[in-house]
């Protein structure tokens, strides 16, 4: 499957973190072709292993998403919602969102209507507290179809725009699993010495713990990172944003000069722009919590630079997604057993 | 024509081309006359058996809330206003349809992790949201909308829940079917097909249509706010979508004919059709122009309740639908 088709099918699959089994499912299928082994761990982190007698390295993105939660039934029948990850409220009023109960439902996301609203009310915006889902059904049927518990996502849409560009929910992260993906397809056709162990991993939203759980079980020398950052809109902060045109890698003191070096080098060689992110602390992705897994993995961090990011028009340039899996692919072939002399001193 | 095709068509106030078109078109099939007045609203008129019988007008408008675009900005993302009363809450994170040749677009804004605690109690305003349409520069983004032109929602009607619709411009094109699908039949009286464009910027259409009426009843079909879900007080919830066409005594630009209101609601206990009395006063329409143009015609306005109402997914049952439809179907039966 190629990495847009496989990005079109995987977004449209539910893998709200904590509940990732049928993504986690999707996403082995895909990898099965072109790798030796893919099990699913306990956490739901799909493993994908390509061996090789060189450096043992862990590649992860994550498979999880945002979403939402029902909390409450009311009276009427309308769902209460909470948020599972960094869910902006702001895009929720009249969203459709997909119900994940006894059955998969078509939810519309209501609330207050302007005109019943205080002008102070009016300027406020409305929350989780304030919103709620209407299913069309009576309270009762309701009750029956759906609980507490169950799951929400947004709709899925996928819009190509101009340019290439394509909007849809989930490019966080799935868009970096499509380009691991792609890597794997690539090096079908290379030598490549390193020992290979592609991770989706499973609960990044929350704090990274398939990343720190996968990688101890795996036990690699060396963690390659792949997550989403922010691309340029109106308003943004300006150190905290990308162009979409390229990927970015992070510097800081999470991340492993050498590696990183490494990574800039293949980067020239392929002729692949890249663009530079300072961290001087988190870096908010797995890559935080795989570089201290066991005693210690050097690590780098690439990133894929999406407009709106944790909503569900998550917009990235699928351009970028072919340099990505060629770069991650001629990175991974150039790992050496003899880099770990130069590691350190 | 089913009320999927007019749901899914676009038709901003003043950009009612498309609907206009077919609507005429099928009016033509159905009327024994059909002309387009000079404010642009179709007008269709079915003579009568009975003579004697007073003239009815029936009204519904064609036209539904809209974008249209200002400028664009450098990087190529579009500006825009609202043509009509949208929530710019409703906006953000939505997937639009913009300029003549329905460019897709999304309604961006900055994403959560970049917004201050400040930003994120505020709605954001239109003029801080644009459509994304993947232009790279302004020239590129103006070529492909250029300003002026209008962006919709881009939503398409499905069927939802128990015997629900969900549609972008449910309002007012649940009228306008409704309309379509009473001229099929030939009634007592002399009936006017009233379609109305510019109806969400102020009624203006109806003040051309109602100028050259000769009516001795307006009936005015509707889409109205049904806020019956959440936590809406109880006093101000005068509507519920599944309890029938709702019948207004007043809205905030006219009062309902006394005595064409209690008709209506006689005739729904008569002949079994739900209708509820809208429990207060809110909303205008097209009723303002109708009664008070001219030396005045007596009106009552008939509304089908939709949450959600101007927004990308509006909801309403089919059931109220057709109770709109039946209820006005009686009336000329009776009249």
């Amino acid at each position: 499957m190629l990495m847009e088709e496989f990005l079109q099918k995987a977004t449209a699959v539910p893998g709200v973190t904590g509940n990732e089994r049928q993504v986690s499912e999707f996403i082995a299928e895909a990898f099965r072709p072109y790798v030796d082994d893919v099990r699913i761990d306990g956490m739901n982190s799909v493993i994908c292993h390509k061996a090789g007698a060189g450096p043992k390295v862990i590649i992860c993105a994550h498979l999880d998403e945002i979403g939402m939660m029902v909390s409450k039934i009311e009276e009427d029948g309308c769902l209460r919602l909470k948020n599972v990850g960094g869910v902006d409220p702001r895009v929720l009023p009249g969203m459709r969102v997909r119900i994940y109960g006894k059955e998969e439902l078509t939810g519309i996301v209501g609330a207050k209507a302007p005109h019943l609203l205080t002008p102070e009310e009016r300027d406020e915006n409305y929350t989780f507290d304030t919103l709620y889902v209407d299913t069309g059904m009576s309270a009762e049927k309701v009750r029956r179809l759906v609980h507490p518990g169950d799951t929400v996502c947004f709709e899925h849409r996928w819009q190509p725009l101009k340019n290439g560009f394509i909007s849809v929910k989930t490019c966080d992260d799935r868009a970096c699993v499509a380009i691991m993906l792609g890597a794997c397809q690539l090096l079908q056709d290379m030598r490549c010495s390193a020992d290979l162990w592609f991770v989706a991993t499973c609960q990044e939203e929350i704090g990274s713990y398939g990343a720190s759980t996968a990688g101890f079980g795996i036990d690699p020398e060396y963690a390659v990172a792949f997550d989403v950052c922010h691309a340029v809109t109106p308003g943004a902060p300006k150190d905290r944003v990308f162009s979409t045109d390229s990927l970015v890698i992070s510097k800081g003191p999470f991340l492993h000069p050498f590696l990183v070096e490494k990574l800039e080098e293949t980067a020239r060689e392929q002729g692949i722009k890249l663009q530079e992110a300072i961290d001087p602390r988190y870096t908010a992705t797995d890559a935080d919590d795989v570089s201290i897994v066991r005693g210690g993995i050097p690590t780098v961090l690439l990133s894929l630079p999406l407009r709106y990011m944790h909503t569900n028009v998550e917009t990235c340039d699928s351009k970028v997604l072919k340099d990505g899996a060629r770069l991650l692919a001629h990175y991974l072939r150039a790992f050496d057993a003899a880099w770990e002399d130069q590691l350190w001193i | 024509m089913d009320l999927k095709t007019l749901c899914d068509m676009f038709g901003g106030p003043g950009d009612e081309k498309e609907v206009r078109r077919a609507i005429a078109e099928e009016a033509r099939k159905k009327a024994d006359a059909v002309t387009i007045d000079r404010a642009g609203n179709v007008i269709a008129f079915k003579r009568g058996t009975d003579d004697g019988t007073p003239h009815v007008l029936l009204c519904a408008h064609m036209d539904e809330v809209a974008f249209i675009i200002l400028d664009a900005t450098e990087e190529g993302l579009l500006r825009f206003a609202a043509v009509g009363g949208i929530d710019p809450r409703v906006c953000v994170s939505k997937h639009v349809l913009a300029g003549k040749d329905r460019v897709p677009g999304i309604i961006g804004a900055m994403a959560i992790h970049l917004q201050t605690a400040e930003d994120r109690k505020h709605v954001l305003k239109m003029d801080q949201l644009y459509i994304d349409i993947g232009a790279a520069s302004r020239e590129e983004a103006l070529k492909a909308c250029p300003k002026g032109s209008y962006a919709y929602f881009n939503t398409q009607l499905q069927a939802f829940g128990d015997d629900c619709v969900v549609a972008k411009a449910l309002d007012d094109r649940v009228s306008c079917w409704n309309l379509l699908r009473l001229m099929e039949k030939r009634y007592p009286c002399d009936v006017t097909y009233a379609f109305i464009c510019q109806e969400e910027v102020g009624s203006r259409g109806a003040m051309g249509a109602a100028f050259g009426a000769d009516a001795d009843v307006a009936l005015i079909l509707e889409g109205t706010a049904a806020g019956d879900l959440g936590d809406v007080p109880e006093t101000r919830k005068v509507i519920r979508p599944g309890e029938g066409v709702g019948v207004s005594f007043m809205d905030l630009t006219s009062l309902g004919d006394t005595e064409t209101f209690n008709r209506l609601l006689d005739l729904g206990k008569a002949f079994d059709v739900p209708v509820q009395i809208k429990k207060g006063v809110t909303g205008g329409n097209d009723a303002r122009a109708f009664q008070h143009m001219k030396t005045g015609t007596k009106t009552c306005v008939l509304s089908v309740p939709c949450r959600y109402i101007h927004g990308p997914s509006s909801v309403a049952k089919l059931s109220d639908i057709d109770a709109q439809r039946d209820l006005v179907r009686v009336y000329l039966e009776n009249v």
